[in-house]
């Protein structure tokens, strides 16, 4: 492992589907221990870019390592120092929840009672531990969310991504999830977190990174990025097709 | 070939997981269904038939309607899994995981085998219950099993990967595997059949399967069990390396 190596660094990253181009020559670096934001309007190549990230999505140019590692030379490295929260709920409906960690956890190579305590241990911290043999379909939205989130931690991973992770929760749960990223981050995680609510990522980002039609149009942090105006008009302003 | 050996037991287990809490679906309609074809052909109408392969008409009937079953259900469940996976997006749990084409292949395939095993031990101990119809040749047994369970584990998985809609899935089991299994000499011996329709069942790769599975229990087929296991060993591994190969290109998996 390269502890010198930047949590993510992408380098001129191209994705094509036939003659569309999604993501168009991105380049950008993640430092590790940043609560970085990846901000975009609909089809901007938000979602194409970390499914790339992750492996989801197949790159057709240009190159992305996690920690020094690549993701596509040396994936089995690479994957687990990364945990992805998507936007859908994507849970295998034959499991209960504890056992949705639980079996998320074996995939990564993990076993035995210390994962057993860590599922136990993130279910009481997001609030589930009452609903652990449960399957997900039986969750209100918002505990979905959070197991989301639990889920993608499972593993201890280094960076955490997460796919709009707050989209259609009520108030009160956004707050609190803020509190549980921000615990995660002053704690060493490495998080970048796509939103479509600007105040949620003034509120947590340290960076922030502005993708228009594939293409990076901001890179900056996020105070130099609002300067004296509010990120709503700069994103506005950039995002102006 | 295995690096992952913990996530590969995971997907294994999940499999089971699934299998066991569909029980109703998978396990217990081969049973039943067995149970009838039993009673009505075996039982029923068997009695009026002389000895076939040197046993009764339903002790002949056991190892086909066991071949008839497996097939059924070792298709049917990889497909689903795969398509429901596919479907639902849960697939993505084990694609972002540091899982290989390989690791995740063979965990379908393996589950695919565990669980033809046990549907053809529950339906061996009825057989051999209701008409004393018990294997002679264990490690025949097995060994067809487990061939036939990959084959149709794997070709779960190809089609689990090609479908659009659940309605594909069933293209495979209508119009080729029923028809195929139900022609390819579950019910009676090819011996028995006009010289033609002989020549033609030599073309069912089901036949292969069954008569090589019947051997285990009648020590005997209508072709040599060289050719009989070579055929269905043949399908196997071309059909495990057409599914590796599409879920290592991440077919409909990876965009």
């Amino acid at each position: 492992m390269n502890g010198a190596a930047p949590a993510l660094r992408i380098d001129n990253l191209v994705k094509r589907y036939g003659d569309f181009t999604a993501v168009d020559d991105i380049s950008f670096v993640v430092p590790e221990g940043q609560f970085f934001g990846l901000l975009g309007p609909n089809g901007a190549g938000k979602t194409t870019t970390i499914n790339a990230i992750v492996g989801l999505a197949k790159i057709t140019a240009g190159s992305i390592s996690l920690f020094g590692h690549d993701v596509v030379r040396d994936w089995r490295a690479a994957r687990p120092l990364v945990g992805l929260a998507p936007q859908e709920y994507n849970f295998d409906r034959y499991l209960n929840i504890r056992d949705v960690l639980i079996f998320q956890a074996g995939y990564y190579g993990l076993r035995g009672p210390a994962v057993a305590k860590r599922a136990d241990l993130l279910l009481e911290r997001f609030d589930l531990a009452s609903k652990a043999k449960l399957v997900y379909t039986k969750l209100s939205g918002g505990m979905k969310r959070r197991l989301t989130l639990a889920r993608a931690l499972i593993h201890e991973p280094r960076l955490v991504i997460l796919d709009e992770p707050t989209a259609g929760v009520d108030v009160e749960l956004r707050l609190e999830l803020w509190s549980m990223l921000r615990e995660l981050n002053v704690n060493g995680t490495t998080i970048i977190l796509t939103t479509h609510y600007l105040e949620e990522a003034e509120e947590l980002c340290d960076r922030i990174g502005i993708i228009q039609d594939g293409r990076l149009v901001a890179l900056e942090t996020t105070q130099q990025l609002i300067g004296e105006g509010s990120l709503q008009d700069i994103f506005l302003e950039l995002t102006r097709r | 070939m295995i690096v992952n050996g913990v996530g590969f037991q995971a997907l294994v287990k999940r499999e089971m997981v699934r299998t066991f809490s569909i029980i109703n679906q998978v396990i217990w309609p081969p049973v039943i269904q067995t149970l009838l074809y039993v009673f009505i052909f075996g039982l029923g109408l068997g009695s009026r038939i002389k000895e076939v392969q040197g046993v009764s008409y339903a002790q002949f009937l056991i190892p086909g309607l066991i071949m008839l079953q497996l097939i059924d259900q070792t298709y049917s469940e990889s497909s689903s899994s795969v398509f429901q996976g596919r479907f639902m997006n849960s697939i993505q749990e084990l694609l972002i995981a540091p899982l290989s084409a390989i690791e995740i292949v063979l965990g379908y395939v393996v589950a695919g085998v565990v669980r033809a095993i046990f549907i053809a031990l529950l339906i061996t101990a009825l057989g051999v219950v209701l008409v004393h119809a018990a294997p002679h040749e264990w490690l025949l047994y097995v060994v067809t099993i487990v061939l036939v369970a990959v084959l149709f584990s794997s070709l779960g998985i190809i089609f689990g990967l090609l479908a659009e809609k659940f309605d594909h899935i069933a293209v495979l089991t209508t119009f080729f595997i029923t028809p195929l299994v139900f022609v390819g000499g579950v019910f009676t011996s090819m011996q028995l059949l006009p010289p033609l329709l002989q020549r033609v069942s030599l073309f069912n790769p089901m036949f292969y399967m069954i008569d090589s599975f019947r051997y285990s229990y009648t020590l005997t087929g209508d072709v040599p069990l060289g050719l009989s296991l070579g055929v269905v060993a043949a399908l196997a591994l071309g059909a495990f390396a057409v599914a590796l190969r599409m879920t290592a290109t991440g077919f409909k998996l990876r965009t």
